[in-house]
């Protein structure tokens, strides 16, 4: 389990922050936890950035104390930078050092009241008003496309002001939080188990990647190894996922070049893996399964019955693919389209396929292995383009992969140990988990006390991801804009919790 | 009937002379004369009888009289009729002396070109359109585009002016005569003066027309000139068609097969590129300016057509082109009319020429929207209006190529053809632009009171002739057959037009319309719709706020601009437009970030003639190499290149 | 093309035939849960949503409420079970509380058969997302997959509400979702028809003790369907488009 290895790393990053005072936070955290003073957020913030890490959100933590926290992930450790505040209620903001972090510090300003100093664009986040439409570009002859937030299709509410001449894109916002349900407040006082449900629901396409991080970060609180085969299990049913995503995003890509034939195929795909799941677990989302301290329920089917579905899927999957990649009317739309480069991923503080899709090496699978990751045996896929393309070519080499960890976790899976879970009750204080969600690294900073939760901040991939998508628009047209959106595949749901 | 031609001519002097009283007693004058002349016209033209003034012998250049004979009369009568709708518009709005003055003599001009028998009249009335049309534009000294225009127009007209003079000089020098019945005596024996007439005419004929390369200064000529007169240029345009019609196809004639050709080809590329033009305009009349300079190619396609007929000793292919080329003329002559009288209603009530403010004020112009609504319809050759009936007469005159048994004429006449139809098609789109940004939609700026006008009486008859110019053509055509018969040699009416009211394209049998039918049809099935709704259904009306993605932003915020409707154009078109756009990064008042967005329209097309051939080569080598882009603007661009060369390539692979 | 038309072919017909034929859930299918028995007090603690009712000893479970986690099947294995059930769509929301009086959807499924097949007006649907959590647009847009293709039963997605007939309502209603939520139901003609789509969508789910939603779309708009679940199956959802079907068929008629 990693708990050790956090625990055995020492790679002090203390170095890096010369001249601002540093010390190790009181609580004892499988993290690399180091107390700051709010003034010197940002600068070491900046230095740990300068030196190879990415961001990962901030927060305020309410307890103990109020807290201000940013998170870095840096050279396979999570530091976890904490400011308290006396009695200033602001601090220079996180944002001017990187992109990432301007929703996240809007949220917080608005949940707390706390400043953010110099943000470059602080207004109300959380209850945006559809008919207020900001304007990024003004000048003759363009004007604004409101998308959103009832959008063309079956999609989730978001809103994306276009400012457009009619057909290139000038300027493409992104206005989250048009779902902002609250639920991060919601895990205040609710049972552990329970609480793990409520992360299934935060967003539904990336059930078990949420249930999973919140799991680990519960267990570490409470100190608790989760039996092997439990583990297994939870990285067969995140892979699945996974797969299912990246299947989606390939059905959304070919609706959007109108290839019905190329839906139809990538449709049925992706309810194959949907219908595995539901006969696995009786759920097709993979709910119910992951629990803190290991998984609930024994598997419904044979591990003999999901090699085989497996093989079928790979097989069909082969070939459309192929099919898929040589119809150039389709490639055509993707290639070249939203590109990104490495600098500007660095920049904003990309994660997941997107960061991939740039040869950034970025996923928390193998820069901080948890649960069975660490015994299997993977590469990252990557391309190199950074467009549409590129993040559709990473996704689909992420599908062998994923059937390829999903082949080694069942095996030999009766020999293990049959205890599927281990009890966690006596959970004290506060620690992270972390977990690569589809969309790229999730990562739930929790606070338990005994059998309850008390605190949890949710520092998910598509709010980090929301900055980069305005940031991938280089010359595009109008109807490139559904092609990025998807190529991104991120979800409102998850972004505005 | 010669009386009543004269008491016309006589009637354009006393309105030029009467500017010295009173704006509105020229403009009144003016009217009666139009209206006179016109009806001289229309008779004339059905073959009852020649109409004839003499007017004595000027300075020794021999005798010369101003006459309507038939093919006179036809000319005389869109002159006529167009030209005292426009009249009776200036009546009713009222304008400077200057104005009127000036309206009054360019309507005089016209027609004396139309009407006379010998050159020196008809130079001389060249010049004065000319003048008159310099004098016009540079009238409104309020407008600094206005002077530059009218530097820019005399400039133009000097080239035009000067091709006419040296073409007369040619010709008097190998003839001895200014007498145009003479000069067609002895065309045939011209040898190769003739060819350099002909390219001096096309320069001295073009350059009012605009076609390509001439076309500098027209659409600013017509942005430039004050209130309705405007449409008074858009009439100056039959005289240079009826110059180029006449000179060309019925003085130098028979033409060798090459005039046709190169016809053909100026006439294609002037309707592309004129449309392509108009579609990024930003103001009403320039638009509108641009598309003349769409229909002048449009014309001069059926021109060409009859001119390879004539060469290649078919008489009904020449007849099928002529027949083309004189009914587009007739109704792109009323619609342009209607529509610069319209466009100049709108200015007047909002007060502005520009289409970005507009939007959303037909509610409030009921009247004018409806005229320029007309109007549009015909220029965007809907079915049943007339520019319909005349543009699919030009293209079936084109598809005849497979009857000329020459390959380079049949590949011009299906390339021309291939032009049209693309042209049609942008058209359609340049013009829901046009009307939709001005009428439709809501108004992107707070526009001050709109009011209509209290009279619409000029606006009103040009409407009522723009409607039913398309529904009458099977009349028309045989008007015209009457007319053209002295030019042809036979009345091409009985071919082109079947019993009951059907058309064809002289060549009987190989395709029909009926615009008579089908305006009929449609109105009947329209109101036939309605009443049954209205009726049977009574539909319960509930009135919801537009949908705009679920949000309630005001709706002139999020609506597509004028620009923006053509903005896919000329996204893909963006080297031949010299469009650019510019992004520059700025502070708002709230020190917020933003970008102003600055765009760029050079329609610098002369530039790109002339530039050096290397230059072009180093480009279209560059522009190869990036053909695998993947980029969609580049793919629609291949796509309209293909497009062109298939509808080039069916007419002669199938013949 | 050719290759993705032959691709299409070789695998032959996978659609499923509901609702003329039943349609069968995966064995352990958490369909639906059903109180089985009497129990007490202290019942009701074991719902994270307080879906668990008891009055009189007497178990109901609100499965507009019920977001089918399972705790109470895992707590009280003898008192609660989960069923394989796609059918849990009703008319009203009284009718989604077990042992309430709604009509047995068992005893609805012919009906619903002969409607489809009787069906045939086309029937278009405008989605609109008011705070779900992103699983429920999945199922929708599974819909159109080969395995349910609705569009064999008349029934379509639209991209504007001018043009729908009925609108699919997913979450539980969040503020600034509210007044886009209104502007869909207030551009559609009528009659129009209101389905919610999940558990969140019928009653707010998790998100409803958070204040940040309304609750379920029954706050703001007269609803005419509920389909619970949590998300429910792309069965359930063409379940609740054909009672939805229904509804629209009664008005034209009235």
């Amino acid at each position: 389990m990693s708990i050790d290895r956090a625990h055995a790393s020492s790679r002090v990053p203390t170095q890096l922050l010369d001249g601002i005072r540093v010390e190790p936070e009181e609580a004892e955290a499988p993290e690399r936890r180091l107390l700051v003073s709010a003034g010197e957020l940002a600068r070491a913030t900046r230095a740990l950035l300068d030196a190879g890490g990415h961001f990962v959100g901030t927060f305020a933590a309410r307890e103990p104390a109020l807290t201000l926290r940013v998170l870095v992930a840096y050279r396979g450790e999570l530091v976890v930078l904490g400011a308290s505040l006396g009695e200033e209620r602001g601090y220079p903001a996180i944002a001017r050092v990187t992109p990432a972090a301007l929703l996240p510090e809007r949220e917080l300003h608005d949940v707390t009241g706390i400043v953010p100093l110099d943000h470059p664009e602080l207004a109300p986040a959380l209850r945006p008003d559809p008919d207020q439409l900001p304007r990024r570009v003004v000048g003759d002859q363009t004007f604004v496309i409101p998308y959103g937030p009832i959008r063309s299709g079956v999609f989730e509410a978001v809103q994306f002001p276009i400012d457009t001449g009619g057909e290139d894109v000038l300027s493409l916002t992104v206005r989250p939080y048009f779902k902002r349900r609250g639920l991060e407040q919601r895990f205040a006082g609710l049972p552990l188990d329970h609480a793990a449900h409520l992360a299934e629901r935060i967003a539904g396409i990336s059930t078990v990647a949420h249930a999973f991080a919140f799991a680990q970060a519960v267990e570490r609180t409470g100190r608790v190894e989760v039996p092997p085969r439990a583990e297994r299990w939870r990285a067969i049913h995140a892979e699945l996922e996974r797969i299912a995503n990246h299947l989606d995003v390939g059905v959304k890509l070919a609706e959007d070049a109108a290839l019905s034939v190329g839906v139809a195929r990538f449709g049925s795909l992706k309810e194959q893996v949907m219908r595995l799941r539901a006969r696995l677990c009786g759920s097709r989302f993979g709910r119910g399964v992951v629990a803190p301290g290991g998984i609930r329920n024994e598997p419904l089917i044979s591990v003999g019955e999901v090699l085989g579905t497996l093989d079928g899927l790979e097989t069909d999957l082969r070939r459309d693919r192929s099919l898929l990649l040589r119809t150039t009317s389709f490639t055509d739309r993707l290639i070249g389209t939203g590109r990104l480069d490495v600098e500007t991923i660095v920049a904003y503080g990309g994660v997941g396929p997107v960061a991939r899709a740039c040869s950034l090496g970025i996923d928390a699978r193998l820069e901080r292995p948890y649960g069975a990751y660490p015994n299997l045996g993977f590469t990252i896929a990557r391309a190199t383009g950074g467009d549409a393309m590129a993040r559709f070519d990473v996704r689909l080499q992420e599908i062998d992969q994923s059937i390829h960890l999903m082949r080694q976790a069942l095996e030999h899976l009766d020999r293990l140990p049959a205890e599927l879970a281990v009890r966690v009750d006596a959970a004290e204080g506060e620690a992270c988990g972390w977990t690569e969600a589809p969309s790229g690294e999730l990562v739930y900073c929790v606070r338990t006390e005994g059998s309850t939760v008390r605190e949890v901040h949710v520092l998910t991939p598509s709010l980090r991801n929301w900055p980069l998508l305005s940031a991938s628009y280089r010359g595009d047209v109008l109807t490139d804009v559904s092609f990025i959106e998807h190529s991104f595949g991120l979800t409102p749901a998850e972004a505005d919790r | 009937m010669s009386v009543v031609l004269a008491i016309g001519y006589a009637g354009f002097v006393a309105s030029v002379l009467a500017t010295a009283l009173s704006a509105r007693l020229a403009a009144a004058t003016a009217t009666i004369s139009t209206g006179l002349v016109g009806a001289v016209g229309i008779a004339t033209a059905a073959a009852y009888g020649t109409a004839s003034v003499a007017i004595g012998s000027w300075l020794g250049f021999g005798p010369a009289s101003l006459l309507s004979d038939r093919l006179a009369g036809i000319f005389l009568a869109a002159t006529g009729v167009v030209g005292a709708g426009v009249s009776l518009a200036l009546l009713e709005r009222g304008s400077s002396k200057l104005v009127a003055g000036l309206h009054a003599l360019i309507l005089l001009a016209i027609c004396a070109v139309i009407g006379t028998d010998q050159a020196f009249v008809f130079l001389l009335a060249w010049e004065t359109i000319s003048l008159s049309l310099y004098l016009l534009a540079s009238a409104d000294r309020e407008r600094p585009d206005a002077l530059v225009a009218g530097y820019f127009a005399g400039g133009m007209s000097k080239l035009g002016g000067a091709s006419l003079l040296a073409a007369f000089g040619l010709l008097y020098a190998k003839t001895g005569s200014f007498e145009l019945s003479v000069w067609a005596q002895q065309a045939s024996h011209l040898g190769s003066a003739r060819d350099a007439a002909f390219i001096l005419f096309v320069i001295a004929f073009g350059s009012k027309l605009g076609l390509i390369p001439f076309q500098g200064p027209l659409p600013a000529l017509y942005a430039a000139a004050p209130g309705p007169s405007a449409a008074t240029v858009s009439i100056a345009f039959n005289a240079a068609f009826y110059g180029l019609w006449r000179l060309v196809f019925s003085v130098l004639g028979p033409a060798p097969l090459w005039w046709g050709e190169v016809l053909i080809s100026i006439g294609a590329l002037t309707a592309l590129i004129g449309i392509l033009y108009a579609i990024a305009q930003d103001g009403i009349k320039r638009f509108l300016g641009f598309s003349s300079v769409e229909h002048g190619g449009i014309a001069t396609l059926g021109l060409g057509v009859a001119l390879v007929g004539e060469a290649a000793h078919l008489p009904k292919l020449a007849a099928a082109g002529l027949l083309a080329a004189t009914l587009h003329l007739l109704v792109h002559c009323v619609a342009k009319a209607l529509a610069f009288v319209a466009a100049d209603r709108v200015s007047q009530a909002v007060g502005d020429d520009e289409l970005r403010p507009l939007g959303g004020i037909a509610a409030r112009l009921p009247v004018t929207a409806t005229g320029f609504g007309v109007a549009v319809l015909t220029l965007a050759a809907m079915p049943f209006f007339g520019g319909f009936v005349s543009e699919w007469m030009t293209f079936m005159a084109l598809l005849q190529a497979f009857r000329v048994h020459n390959t380079i004429a049949e590949l011009v006449l299906a390339l021309g053809g291939a032009f049209l139809a693309l042209t049609a098609g942008i058209a359609l789109l340049a013009f829901a632009k046009l009307f939709g940004g001005v009428f439709l939609g809501r108004a992107r700026q707070q526009l001050a009171v709109v009011r209509e006008r209290r009279f619409a009486f000029g606006l009103g008859a040009l409407t009522v002739l723009a409607l039913v110019v398309g529904p009458i053509a099977p009349w028309e055509v045989r008007w015209l057959g009457h007319g053209l018969q002295g030019v042809l040699g036979f009345d091409l009416g009985p071919q082109a037009v079947t019993f009951p009211l059907v058309l064809g394209p002289v060549y009987q049998g190989f395709s029909v319309l009926s615009p008579t039918w089908d305006a009929a049809g449609i109105s009947a099935f329209a109101l036939t719709a309605a009443l049954l709704v209205r009726l049977l259904l009574r539909p319960r009306v509930r009135r919801a706020p537009v949908w705009i993605s679920g949000t309630a932003a005001p709706v002139a915020s999020v609506q597509y601009t004028p620009d923006a409707y053509a903005n896919p154009i000329r996204v893909v078109l963006a080297g031949l437009y010299g469009f650019k756009r510019t992004i520059e990064r700025r502070r708002d008042e709230q020190g917020r970030e933003i970008s102003v967005a600055q765009t760029r329209v050079v329609p610098a097309f002369e530039d790109y003639l002339y530039r050096p051939i290397v230059d072009g080569s180093v480009l279209l080598a560059a522009q190869v190499r990036r053909l695998q882009s993947g980029r969609l603007g580049n793919y629609i661009l291949y796509v309209l290149a293909v497009l062109l060369a298939v509808l080039a390539l069916i007419p002669a692979l199938t013949r | 093309m050719l290759e993705w038309l032959f691709r299409g072919l070789r695998h032959g017909v996978v659609t499923t035939r509901y609702p003329r034929r039943p349609e069968t859930p995966p064995v352990g299918f958490r369909g639906r849960v059903d109180p089985v028995g009497r129990g007490g007090v202290g019942l009701e603690d074991l719902c994270p949503t307080g879906a668990i009712h008891v009055s009189d000893g007497r178990i109901s479970v609100d499965r507009g409420s019920c977001v089918l986690c399972g705790a109470c099947v895992a707590a009280e294995p003898e008192l609660f079970s989960f069923v394989a059930d796609y059918q849990t769509a009703a008319h009203r929301r009284g009718a989604l509380f077990t042992g309430g009086k709604g009509p047995r959807t068992e005893e609805l499924r012919p009906a619903l058969g002969e409607r489809s097949r009787t069906l045939r007006r086309s029937i278009h649907i405008r989605h609109v997302d008011a705070g779900s959590d992103g699983s429920e647009e999945w199922e929708i847009h599974a819909l159109t997959n080969p395995y349910y293709d609705m569009q064999r039963l008349g029934f379509f997605f639209t991209l504007t509400p001018r043009h729908a007939d009925v609108l699919l309502v997913s979450g539980g209603v969040t503020a600034s979702m509210r007044e886009p939520l209104l502007r869909a139901f207030e551009a559609m003609p009528e009659p129009r028809a209101v389905v919610a789509v999940g558990t969140d969508a019928c009653s707010g789910g998790f998100s409803a003790a958070t204040g940040e939603v309304a609750g379920g779309v029954d706050q703001l708009l007269p609803v005419d369907v509920y389909v619970p679940g949590s998300p429910p199956a792309p069965i359930a959802i063409l379940h609740g488009l054909l009672l939805a079907s229904g509804v629209l068929t009664r008005e034209i008629a009235a």
